[in-house]
Protein backbone atom coordinates (compact mmCIF):
# COMPACT_ATOMS: atom_id res chain seq x y z
CA UNK A 1 0.00 0.00 0.00
CA UNK A 2 2.82 2.33 1.03
CA UNK A 3 4.74 1.43 -2.14
CA UNK A 4 1.75 2.34 -4.26
CA UNK A 5 1.37 5.71 -2.55
CA UNK A 6 5.06 6.47 -2.95
CA UNK A 7 4.97 5.51 -6.63
CA UNK A 8 2.00 7.80 -7.17
CA UNK A 9 3.82 10.64 -5.42
CA UNK A 10 6.85 10.11 -7.68
CA UNK A 11 4.72 10.22 -10.80
CA UNK A 12 3.03 13.40 -9.58
CA UNK A 13 6.32 15.13 -8.88
CA UNK A 14 7.68 14.13 -12.28
CA UNK A 15 4.63 15.55 -14.02
CA UNK A 16 4.90 18.82 -12.07
CA UNK A 17 8.57 19.22 -12.94
CA UNK A 18 7.91 18.51 -16.61
CA UNK A 19 5.20 21.20 -16.65
CA UNK A 20 7.51 23.72 -14.93
CA UNK A 21 10.25 23.04 -17.46
CA UNK A 22 7.86 23.61 -20.34
CA UNK A 23 6.74 27.05 -18.99
CA UNK A 24 8.52 30.12 -20.39
CA UNK A 25 8.34 33.44 -18.51
CA UNK A 26 7.56 36.54 -20.65
CA UNK A 27 10.51 38.86 -21.17
CA UNK A 28 10.79 41.97 -19.02
CA UNK A 29 10.48 45.31 -20.88
CA UNK A 30 13.85 46.66 -21.83
CA UNK A 31 14.84 50.20 -22.80
CA UNK A 32 16.60 51.09 -25.99
CA UNK A 33 20.26 51.81 -25.13
CA UNK A 34 20.27 55.06 -27.11
CA UNK A 35 17.19 56.31 -25.35
CA UNK A 36 18.72 55.35 -22.02
CA UNK A 37 21.81 57.38 -22.80
CA UNK A 38 19.76 60.39 -23.72
CA UNK A 39 17.75 60.17 -20.53
CA UNK A 40 20.81 59.67 -18.33
CA UNK A 41 22.41 62.63 -20.02
CA UNK A 42 19.44 64.74 -19.03
CA UNK A 43 19.85 63.69 -15.37
CA UNK A 44 17.57 60.70 -15.32
CA UNK A 45 18.42 58.05 -12.75
CA UNK A 46 17.09 54.53 -12.94
CA UNK A 47 14.46 53.88 -10.28
CA UNK A 48 13.17 57.47 -10.17
CA UNK A 49 10.09 58.90 -11.81
CA UNK A 50 10.51 59.66 -15.46
CA UNK A 51 8.78 63.05 -15.33
CA UNK A 52 10.94 66.00 -14.71
CA UNK A 53 14.60 66.32 -14.34
CA UNK A 54 16.39 64.91 -11.33
CA UNK A 55 16.37 67.15 -8.25
CA UNK A 56 13.78 69.60 -9.64
CA UNK A 57 10.68 69.34 -7.41
CA UNK A 58 7.73 71.30 -8.86
CA UNK A 59 6.68 74.15 -6.62
CA UNK A 60 3.03 74.02 -5.47
CA UNK A 61 2.79 77.80 -5.65
CA UNK A 62 2.09 79.85 -8.72
CA UNK A 63 5.44 80.87 -10.19
CA UNK A 64 6.41 84.36 -9.15
CA UNK A 65 6.71 85.61 -12.68
CA UNK A 66 2.96 85.17 -13.16
CA UNK A 67 1.90 86.78 -9.92
CA UNK A 68 1.82 90.37 -11.20
CA UNK A 69 -0.32 89.31 -14.12
CA UNK A 70 -2.69 87.72 -11.68
CA UNK A 71 -2.79 90.05 -8.76
CA UNK A 72 -1.20 93.39 -9.59
CA UNK A 73 -4.29 95.21 -10.68
CA UNK A 74 -7.95 94.84 -11.48
CA UNK A 75 -8.11 92.57 -14.48
CA UNK A 76 -9.19 94.03 -17.76
CA UNK A 77 -10.56 90.74 -19.13
CA UNK A 78 -12.97 88.41 -17.46
CA UNK A 79 -10.71 85.40 -17.88
CA UNK A 80 -7.25 85.67 -16.29
CA UNK A 81 -4.92 82.94 -17.45
CA UNK A 82 -1.36 84.26 -17.66
CA UNK A 83 0.06 80.75 -17.37
CA UNK A 84 -1.76 79.68 -20.50
CA UNK A 85 -3.36 76.75 -18.73
CA UNK A 86 -6.21 76.69 -21.20
CA UNK A 87 -5.63 75.98 -24.86
CA UNK A 88 -6.04 78.92 -27.17
CA UNK A 89 -9.36 77.75 -28.46
CA UNK A 90 -10.74 76.93 -25.03
CA UNK A 91 -9.52 80.29 -23.73
CA UNK A 92 -11.29 82.07 -26.55
CA UNK A 93 -14.50 80.17 -25.98
CA UNK A 94 -14.54 80.72 -22.24
CA UNK A 95 -13.72 84.38 -22.59
CA UNK A 96 -16.40 84.74 -25.16
CA UNK A 97 -18.88 83.19 -22.80
CA UNK A 98 -17.82 85.46 -19.95
CA UNK A 99 -18.16 88.49 -22.20
CA UNK A 100 -21.63 87.33 -23.16
CA UNK A 101 -22.46 86.89 -19.48
CA UNK A 102 -21.25 90.39 -18.71
CA UNK A 103 -23.41 91.80 -21.47
CA UNK A 104 -26.45 89.97 -20.14
CA UNK A 105 -25.94 90.31 -16.42
CA UNK A 106 -25.43 93.16 -14.02
CA UNK A 107 -22.87 91.10 -12.11
CA UNK A 108 -19.64 90.44 -13.95
CA UNK A 109 -17.94 87.12 -13.62
CA UNK A 110 -14.12 87.16 -13.34
CA UNK A 111 -12.30 83.84 -13.48
CA UNK A 112 -8.72 83.34 -12.39
CA UNK A 113 -7.32 80.18 -13.93
CA UNK A 114 -4.92 78.36 -11.66
CA UNK A 115 -3.31 74.97 -12.10
CA UNK A 116 -5.03 72.10 -10.41
CA UNK A 117 -2.06 71.38 -8.15
CA UNK A 118 -0.98 74.99 -7.66
CA UNK A 119 -1.34 77.18 -4.65
CA UNK A 120 -1.78 80.89 -4.38
CA UNK A 121 1.16 82.25 -2.42
CA UNK A 122 0.39 82.58 1.26
CA UNK A 123 1.03 86.32 1.39
CA UNK A 124 -1.82 86.91 -1.02
CA UNK A 125 -5.30 86.72 0.33
CA UNK A 126 -7.95 86.32 -2.31
CA UNK A 127 -10.64 87.89 -0.19
CA UNK A 128 -8.59 90.99 0.47
CA UNK A 129 -7.66 91.18 -3.17
CA UNK A 130 -11.32 90.96 -4.22
CA UNK A 131 -12.19 93.80 -1.89
CA UNK A 132 -9.34 95.89 -3.16
CA UNK A 133 -9.91 95.49 -6.87
CA UNK A 134 -13.66 95.11 -7.08
CA UNK A 135 -14.95 97.61 -4.51
CA UNK A 136 -15.61 100.02 -7.33
CA UNK A 137 -17.36 99.64 -10.64
CA UNK A 138 -19.88 97.05 -11.56
CA UNK A 139 -20.55 94.35 -9.02
CA UNK A 140 -18.58 91.24 -9.70
CA UNK A 141 -18.26 87.61 -8.78
CA UNK A 142 -14.65 86.46 -8.65
CA UNK A 143 -13.85 82.79 -9.07
CA UNK A 144 -10.49 81.20 -8.51
CA UNK A 145 -10.76 78.11 -10.62
CA UNK A 146 -8.25 75.30 -10.34
CA UNK A 147 -8.04 73.57 -13.68
CA UNK A 148 -8.74 69.85 -13.33
CA UNK A 149 -9.63 70.29 -9.66
CA UNK A 150 -12.91 72.19 -9.61
CA UNK A 151 -13.51 71.22 -6.00
CA UNK A 152 -10.73 73.60 -4.96
CA UNK A 153 -12.43 76.56 -6.56
CA UNK A 154 -13.31 79.60 -4.49
CA UNK A 155 -15.93 82.28 -5.02
CA UNK A 156 -15.80 85.84 -3.77
CA UNK A 157 -18.19 88.70 -4.36
CA UNK A 158 -17.40 92.36 -4.66
CA UNK A 159 -18.14 94.30 -1.46
CA UNK A 160 -21.18 96.01 -2.96
CA UNK A 161 -23.14 92.79 -3.10
CA UNK A 162 -21.55 90.70 -0.37
CA UNK A 163 -24.11 91.81 2.19
CA UNK A 164 -27.07 91.14 -0.09
CA UNK A 165 -26.03 87.63 -1.07
CA UNK A 166 -25.73 85.35 1.91
CA UNK A 167 -22.72 83.11 2.42
CA UNK A 168 -25.03 80.14 2.20
CA UNK A 169 -26.21 81.22 -1.21
CA UNK A 170 -22.65 81.77 -2.34
CA UNK A 171 -21.67 78.33 -1.10
CA UNK A 172 -24.66 76.83 -2.82
CA UNK A 173 -23.74 78.50 -6.10
CA UNK A 174 -20.21 77.24 -5.89
CA UNK A 175 -21.24 73.72 -4.89
CA UNK A 176 -23.73 73.37 -7.72
CA UNK A 177 -21.18 74.65 -10.22
CA UNK A 178 -18.56 72.21 -8.95
CA UNK A 179 -21.07 69.40 -9.11
CA UNK A 180 -21.86 70.20 -12.73
CA UNK A 181 -18.17 70.41 -13.53
CA UNK A 182 -17.57 66.96 -12.12
CA UNK A 183 -20.03 65.49 -14.56
CA UNK A 184 -17.31 65.94 -17.19
CA UNK A 185 -13.91 64.28 -17.29
CA UNK A 186 -12.02 66.64 -19.54
CA UNK A 187 -10.73 69.69 -17.60
CA UNK A 188 -11.69 72.01 -20.47
CA UNK A 189 -15.23 70.64 -20.47
CA UNK A 190 -15.29 70.86 -16.69
CA UNK A 191 -14.66 74.58 -16.69
CA UNK A 192 -17.25 75.06 -19.40
CA UNK A 193 -19.91 73.37 -17.29
CA UNK A 194 -18.69 75.20 -14.21
CA UNK A 195 -19.02 78.60 -15.85
CA UNK A 196 -22.42 77.91 -17.32
CA UNK A 197 -23.80 76.89 -13.96
CA UNK A 198 -22.07 79.78 -12.20
CA UNK A 199 -23.60 82.16 -14.70
CA UNK A 200 -27.05 80.75 -13.86
CA UNK A 201 -26.46 81.13 -10.17
CA UNK A 202 -25.34 84.70 -10.68
CA UNK A 203 -28.60 85.36 -12.46
CA UNK A 204 -30.38 84.13 -9.33
CA UNK A 205 -28.22 86.42 -7.27
CA UNK A 206 -29.29 89.29 -9.48
CA UNK A 207 -32.90 88.40 -8.78
CA UNK A 208 -32.20 88.39 -5.09
CA UNK A 209 -30.56 91.77 -5.38
CA UNK A 210 -33.59 93.19 -7.11
CA UNK A 211 -35.73 91.86 -4.26
CA UNK A 212 -37.76 89.46 -6.38
CA UNK A 213 -37.68 85.78 -5.61
CA UNK A 214 -36.08 83.84 -8.39
CA UNK A 215 -38.69 82.56 -10.77
CA UNK A 216 -37.76 79.40 -12.53
CA UNK A 217 -39.93 80.37 -15.47
CA UNK A 218 -37.70 83.31 -16.34
CA UNK A 219 -34.39 81.58 -15.96
CA UNK A 220 -32.44 81.75 -19.16
CA UNK A 221 -30.61 78.56 -18.38
CA UNK A 222 -31.06 76.02 -15.69
CA UNK A 223 -29.03 73.25 -14.28
CA UNK A 224 -29.85 69.73 -15.23
CA UNK A 225 -31.46 68.87 -11.90
CA UNK A 226 -33.51 72.01 -11.92
CA UNK A 227 -34.35 71.32 -15.50
CA UNK A 228 -35.52 67.81 -14.69
CA UNK A 229 -37.59 69.12 -11.81
CA UNK A 230 -39.03 71.78 -14.04
CA UNK A 231 -39.80 69.27 -16.73
CA UNK A 232 -41.68 67.15 -14.21
CA UNK A 233 -43.54 70.13 -12.86
CA UNK A 234 -44.27 71.35 -16.34
CA UNK A 235 -45.52 67.94 -17.38
CA UNK A 236 -47.76 67.89 -14.32
CA UNK A 237 -48.99 71.36 -15.11
CA UNK A 238 -49.49 70.37 -18.71
CA UNK A 239 -51.50 67.34 -17.68
CA UNK A 240 -53.65 69.40 -15.36
CA UNK A 241 -54.07 72.07 -18.00
CA UNK A 242 -54.98 69.52 -20.65
CA UNK A 243 -57.53 68.02 -18.27
CA UNK A 244 -58.89 71.47 -17.57
CA UNK A 245 -59.08 72.21 -21.28
CA UNK A 246 -60.80 68.89 -21.89
CA UNK A 247 -63.18 69.54 -19.01
CA UNK A 248 -63.92 73.01 -20.35
CA UNK A 249 -64.43 71.58 -23.79
CA UNK A 250 -66.79 68.81 -22.79
CA UNK A 251 -68.30 70.21 -19.59
CA UNK A 252 -70.93 72.29 -21.31
CA UNK A 253 -72.15 69.60 -23.75
CA UNK A 254 -72.05 67.05 -20.93
CA UNK A 255 -74.08 69.33 -18.67
CA UNK A 256 -76.58 69.97 -21.46
CA UNK A 257 -76.81 66.24 -22.18
CA UNK A 258 -77.33 65.51 -18.51
CA UNK A 259 -80.06 68.12 -18.20
CA UNK A 260 -81.76 66.83 -21.35
CA UNK A 261 -81.52 63.27 -20.08
CA UNK A 262 -83.00 64.24 -16.73
CA UNK A 263 -85.76 66.15 -18.48
CA UNK A 264 -86.52 63.17 -20.69
CA UNK A 265 -86.64 60.90 -17.64
CA UNK A 266 -88.93 63.34 -15.84
CA UNK A 267 -91.21 63.72 -18.86
CA UNK A 268 -91.27 59.98 -19.39
CA UNK A 269 -92.11 59.49 -15.73
CA UNK A 270 -94.93 62.01 -15.90
CA UNK A 271 -96.27 60.52 -19.11
CA UNK A 272 -96.18 57.07 -17.62
CA UNK A 273 -97.99 58.36 -14.58
CA UNK A 274 -100.71 59.69 -16.86
CA UNK A 275 -101.13 56.50 -18.80
CA UNK A 276 -104.50 54.94 -18.17
CA UNK A 277 -104.64 51.21 -17.64
CA UNK A 278 -107.67 49.10 -18.22
CA UNK A 279 -108.61 45.57 -17.35
CA UNK A 280 -110.68 43.22 -19.44
CA UNK A 281 -113.98 42.46 -17.76
CA UNK A 282 -114.96 38.83 -17.32
CA UNK A 283 -118.10 37.23 -16.00
CA UNK A 284 -117.38 35.97 -12.50
CA UNK A 285 -119.77 33.72 -10.68
CA UNK A 286 -120.59 35.00 -7.20
CA UNK A 287 -119.17 33.12 -4.23
CA UNK A 288 -120.23 32.71 -0.64
CA UNK A 289 -123.31 34.74 -1.34
CA UNK A 290 -121.39 37.93 -1.95
CA UNK A 291 -123.06 40.04 -4.60
CA UNK A 292 -120.12 42.35 -5.26
CA UNK A 293 -116.98 40.81 -3.84
CA UNK A 294 -115.51 37.66 -2.49
CA UNK A 295 -111.83 38.31 -3.15
CA UNK A 296 -110.47 37.92 0.32
CA UNK A 297 -106.91 39.09 0.37
CA UNK A 298 -104.24 38.97 3.03
CA UNK A 299 -104.39 40.17 6.60
CA UNK A 300 -101.32 41.52 8.32
CA UNK A 301 -100.63 42.23 11.95
CA UNK A 302 -98.49 45.16 12.96
CA UNK A 303 -98.75 44.64 16.69
CA UNK A 304 -95.08 43.85 17.20
CA UNK A 305 -91.83 44.52 15.42
CA UNK A 306 -90.79 41.00 16.37
CA UNK A 307 -93.41 39.60 14.00
CA UNK A 308 -92.26 40.79 10.59
CA UNK A 309 -94.39 40.38 7.47
CA UNK A 310 -92.15 37.53 6.34
CA UNK A 311 -93.36 35.42 9.24
CA UNK A 312 -96.99 36.16 8.38
CA UNK A 313 -96.80 35.00 4.79
CA UNK A 314 -98.46 31.62 5.29
CA UNK A 315 -101.96 32.66 6.19
CA UNK A 316 -103.62 29.49 7.33
CA UNK A 317 -106.06 29.02 10.17
CA UNK A 318 -104.53 28.45 13.57
CA UNK A 319 -105.82 24.92 13.86
CA UNK A 320 -103.89 23.98 10.71
CA UNK A 321 -100.60 25.29 12.00
CA UNK A 322 -98.05 22.87 13.40
CA UNK A 323 -97.56 22.96 17.13
CA UNK B 1 -109.57 32.05 -3.15
CA UNK B 2 -110.06 31.58 0.53
CA UNK B 3 -112.89 31.56 2.95
CA UNK B 4 -112.88 34.74 5.06
CA UNK B 5 -113.73 32.74 8.16
CA UNK B 6 -111.71 29.53 8.07
CA UNK B 7 -109.07 30.81 5.58
CA UNK B 8 -109.27 27.49 3.72
CA UNK B 9 -109.09 27.30 -0.02
CA UNK B 10 -112.50 27.27 -1.66
CA UNK B 11 -113.82 26.66 -5.12
CA UNK B 12 -114.12 29.67 -7.40
CA UNK B 13 -117.90 29.39 -7.54
CA UNK B 14 -118.54 27.99 -4.08
CA UNK B 15 -121.94 28.99 -2.81
CA UNK B 16 -120.71 28.39 0.69
CA UNK B 17 -117.40 27.38 2.21
CA UNK B 18 -117.14 23.59 1.87
CA UNK B 19 -115.06 23.53 5.07
CA UNK B 20 -117.01 25.73 7.48
CA UNK B 21 -120.15 26.55 5.53
CA UNK B 22 -119.56 30.29 5.71
CA UNK B 23 -121.65 32.64 3.56
CA UNK B 24 -122.40 36.34 3.53
CA UNK B 25 -125.46 35.57 5.60
CA UNK B 26 -123.19 34.52 8.46
CA UNK B 27 -121.41 37.85 8.23
CA UNK B 28 -124.76 39.61 8.13
CA UNK B 29 -125.59 38.01 11.43
CA UNK B 30 -122.48 39.53 12.94
CA UNK B 31 -122.40 42.95 11.30
CA UNK B 32 -125.93 43.54 10.07
CA UNK B 33 -127.79 42.81 6.87
CA UNK B 34 -128.63 46.37 5.93
CA UNK B 35 -126.76 48.56 3.49
CA UNK B 36 -124.16 50.81 5.02
CA UNK B 37 -123.48 54.24 3.61
CA UNK B 38 -119.88 55.29 4.06
CA UNK B 39 -117.30 57.46 2.36
CA UNK B 40 -114.47 56.19 0.30
CA UNK B 41 -112.17 57.22 3.11
CA UNK B 42 -113.83 56.46 6.39
CA UNK B 43 -111.58 57.06 9.36
CA UNK B 44 -113.77 55.58 12.05
CA UNK B 45 -110.82 55.10 14.37
CA UNK B 46 -109.63 58.69 13.94
CA UNK B 47 -106.09 57.79 13.13
CA UNK B 48 -105.65 60.30 10.31
CA UNK B 49 -105.14 64.01 10.81
CA UNK B 50 -106.50 66.64 8.45
CA UNK B 51 -103.41 66.98 6.30
CA UNK B 52 -102.96 63.25 6.27
CA UNK B 53 -106.50 62.68 5.14
CA UNK B 54 -105.89 64.96 2.17
CA UNK B 55 -102.71 63.11 1.28
CA UNK B 56 -104.46 59.77 1.46
CA UNK B 57 -107.45 61.07 -0.53
CA UNK B 58 -105.08 62.34 -3.22
CA UNK B 59 -103.43 58.92 -3.38
CA UNK B 60 -106.84 57.29 -3.73
CA UNK B 61 -107.74 59.71 -6.53
CA UNK B 62 -104.53 58.90 -8.32
CA UNK B 63 -105.40 55.20 -8.39
CA UNK B 64 -108.77 55.95 -9.95
CA UNK B 65 -107.16 58.30 -12.50
CA UNK B 66 -104.74 55.63 -13.66
CA UNK B 67 -107.26 52.79 -13.43
CA UNK B 68 -110.64 54.32 -14.27
CA UNK B 69 -112.42 51.00 -13.73
CA UNK B 70 -111.16 50.70 -10.17
CA UNK B 71 -111.54 52.55 -6.89
CA UNK B 72 -109.93 52.04 -3.53
CA UNK B 73 -111.69 52.60 -0.24
CA UNK B 74 -110.24 52.71 3.23
CA UNK B 75 -112.00 51.99 6.45
CA UNK B 76 -110.43 52.33 9.87
CA UNK B 77 -112.16 51.21 13.03
CA UNK B 78 -111.97 48.95 16.04
CA UNK B 79 -113.25 45.53 15.08
CA UNK B 80 -112.51 43.46 18.13
CA UNK B 81 -110.89 40.15 17.38
CA UNK B 82 -108.35 39.98 14.61
CA UNK B 83 -109.99 37.02 13.01
CA UNK B 84 -113.07 39.13 12.23
CA UNK B 85 -111.20 41.53 9.98
CA UNK B 86 -111.49 39.26 6.91
CA UNK B 87 -115.15 38.66 7.47
CA UNK B 88 -115.73 42.34 8.13
CA UNK B 89 -113.95 43.40 4.95
CA UNK B 90 -115.87 40.83 2.93
CA UNK B 91 -119.14 41.95 4.46
CA UNK B 92 -118.42 45.70 4.13
CA UNK B 93 -117.52 45.59 0.45
CA UNK B 94 -120.75 43.69 -0.24
CA UNK B 95 -123.05 45.74 1.98
CA UNK B 96 -121.71 49.26 1.72
CA UNK B 97 -122.71 52.07 -0.58
CA UNK B 98 -119.78 54.45 -1.11
CA UNK B 99 -121.23 57.90 -1.24
CA UNK B 100 -118.34 59.67 -2.93
CA UNK B 101 -117.61 57.01 -5.53
CA UNK B 102 -119.04 57.62 -9.01
CA UNK B 103 -122.15 55.70 -9.75
CA UNK B 104 -120.59 54.00 -12.73
CA UNK B 105 -118.11 52.31 -10.41
CA UNK B 106 -119.87 49.45 -8.67
CA UNK B 107 -118.44 47.71 -5.65
CA UNK B 108 -117.25 44.94 -7.96
CA UNK B 109 -114.51 47.40 -8.99
CA UNK B 110 -113.57 48.21 -5.43
CA UNK B 111 -110.57 47.41 -3.31
CA UNK B 112 -111.22 47.84 0.38
CA UNK B 113 -108.47 48.27 2.90
CA UNK B 114 -109.53 47.76 6.47
CA UNK B 115 -107.32 48.93 9.30
CA UNK B 116 -107.97 48.15 12.93
CA UNK B 117 -105.61 50.24 15.07
CA UNK B 118 -106.85 48.57 18.24
CA UNK B 119 -105.99 45.02 17.38
CA UNK B 120 -103.24 46.35 15.07
CA UNK B 121 -104.29 44.39 12.04
CA UNK B 122 -105.14 45.31 8.48
CA UNK B 123 -106.66 43.41 5.59
CA UNK B 124 -107.60 43.82 1.95
CA UNK B 125 -110.54 42.56 -0.04
CA UNK B 126 -111.42 43.21 -3.65
CA UNK B 127 -114.43 42.99 -5.92
CA UNK B 128 -115.17 40.52 -8.66
CA UNK B 129 -113.74 42.79 -11.37
CA UNK B 130 -110.26 42.26 -9.97
CA UNK B 131 -110.80 38.62 -9.05
CA UNK B 132 -108.78 37.30 -12.02
CA UNK B 133 -105.99 39.81 -11.60
CA UNK B 134 -105.24 40.07 -7.91
CA UNK B 135 -104.04 37.27 -5.72
CA UNK B 136 -103.58 36.96 -2.04
CA UNK B 137 -99.82 37.30 -2.49
CA UNK B 138 -100.30 40.66 -4.20
CA UNK B 139 -102.36 42.02 -1.36
CA UNK B 140 -99.87 40.64 1.13
CA UNK B 141 -97.04 42.45 -0.66
CA UNK B 142 -99.01 45.70 -0.55
CA UNK B 143 -99.73 45.38 3.15
CA UNK B 144 -96.10 44.48 3.83
CA UNK B 145 -95.02 47.82 2.38
CA UNK B 146 -97.04 49.61 5.01
CA UNK B 147 -96.03 47.40 7.91
CA UNK B 148 -92.99 49.40 9.02
CA UNK B 149 -94.95 52.67 9.00
CA UNK B 150 -97.91 51.29 10.84
CA UNK B 151 -95.61 49.85 13.49
CA UNK B 152 -94.56 53.43 14.19
CA UNK B 153 -98.13 54.70 14.09
CA UNK B 154 -97.57 56.47 10.75
CA UNK B 155 -100.83 55.33 9.24
CA UNK B 156 -101.06 57.86 6.43
CA UNK B 157 -97.51 57.18 5.29
CA UNK B 158 -98.19 53.47 5.36
CA UNK B 159 -101.36 53.85 3.33
CA UNK B 160 -99.66 56.02 0.70
CA UNK B 161 -96.84 53.50 0.46
CA UNK B 162 -99.35 50.66 0.17
CA UNK B 163 -101.24 52.45 -2.59
CA UNK B 164 -98.02 53.11 -4.46
CA UNK B 165 -97.21 49.42 -4.52
CA UNK B 166 -100.80 48.57 -5.40
CA UNK B 167 -100.53 50.84 -8.45
CA UNK B 168 -97.40 49.01 -9.54
CA UNK B 169 -99.12 45.64 -9.16
CA UNK B 170 -102.16 46.81 -11.09
CA UNK B 171 -99.98 48.23 -13.89
CA UNK B 172 -98.23 44.89 -14.17
CA UNK B 173 -101.45 42.93 -14.19
CA UNK B 174 -103.04 45.25 -16.71
CA UNK B 175 -100.12 44.79 -19.09
CA UNK B 176 -100.21 41.04 -18.62
CA UNK B 177 -103.96 40.99 -19.25
CA UNK B 178 -103.52 42.99 -22.44
CA UNK B 179 -100.94 40.49 -23.69
CA UNK B 180 -102.75 37.33 -22.66
CA UNK B 181 -106.37 37.95 -21.67
CA UNK B 182 -107.25 34.26 -22.07
CA UNK B 183 -104.96 33.36 -19.20
CA UNK B 184 -106.95 35.54 -16.84
CA UNK B 185 -110.27 34.51 -18.34
CA UNK B 186 -109.49 30.88 -17.67
CA UNK B 187 -109.04 31.72 -14.00
CA UNK B 188 -112.66 32.77 -13.66
CA UNK B 189 -114.37 30.41 -16.08
CA UNK B 190 -117.22 28.52 -14.46
CA UNK B 191 -116.17 25.02 -13.45
CA UNK B 192 -117.27 22.26 -15.86
CA UNK B 193 -120.39 20.46 -14.87
CA UNK B 194 -120.02 16.93 -13.56
CA UNK B 195 -121.48 15.29 -16.67
CA UNK B 196 -119.18 17.32 -18.88
CA UNK B 197 -116.20 16.33 -16.77
CA UNK B 198 -117.02 12.64 -17.04
CA UNK B 199 -117.48 12.94 -20.77
CA UNK B 200 -114.06 14.55 -21.18
CA UNK B 201 -112.38 11.90 -19.08
CA UNK B 202 -113.96 9.12 -21.12
CA UNK B 203 -112.96 10.81 -24.36
CA UNK B 204 -109.43 11.12 -23.13
CA UNK B 205 -109.20 7.41 -22.31
CA UNK B 206 -110.75 6.22 -25.55
CA UNK B 207 -108.26 4.89 -28.15
CA UNK B 208 -107.85 7.49 -30.87
CA UNK B 209 -109.38 10.09 -28.64
CA UNK B 210 -108.50 13.76 -28.59
CA UNK B 211 -105.70 13.40 -26.04
CA UNK B 212 -104.20 10.34 -27.72
CA UNK B 213 -104.15 12.15 -31.04
CA UNK B 214 -102.38 15.13 -29.49
CA UNK B 215 -99.72 13.18 -27.64
CA UNK B 216 -99.38 10.35 -30.15
CA UNK B 217 -99.23 7.79 -27.35
CA UNK B 218 -101.23 4.58 -27.09
CA UNK B 219 -103.88 4.91 -24.43
CA UNK B 220 -105.33 1.94 -22.63
CA UNK B 221 -109.13 1.96 -23.00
Amino acid sequence: MKVAVFTGWLFGMAATLATAAAYEEPLLPSRDPQERELLEGAGWVAGTAEDGPVGEVPSPEIPEKFLPAYFAERPTAFLIDPQGLLGAEDFRDRLSFLNYHASDSSIDLYVYMIGGDQEIPGQLREEEMSERFFSEGRPAAIVFYYLGAPQRSALYLSPSITDAISAVEQQRALASSVMLAFEKLDPAEQIESFLVQMSIRIYWMERMLSGAPPSTDELPMVSRRVEMRQVKELSKQTNVQSLQVMAMKYAFPAAISLVVLLLLIAVNHRLRRRVIYRFPEFEVEPRLGGTHAAGVGAVISFASAHVPPASQRDQVPDYLRRA
Amino acid sequence: MKCPRCVQRIHRAAVSCPHCGFTLADADLKFGAEEVRIGRLTDGAGILRRGERERVAAALDRVTQRFPQVFVAIYTGALGEVSHIRQFGFWLLNRSAFEDVPVDLPNEAGILITIDPESKAAGMVFGYLLDPFLEEADTFACLSRAHAYWLEGLYADGIVRLLGHLEAVLVKRSKQARKDPEYFERKVLPPPRLGELVRRIREGHRPGGERAQKTGKAVVG
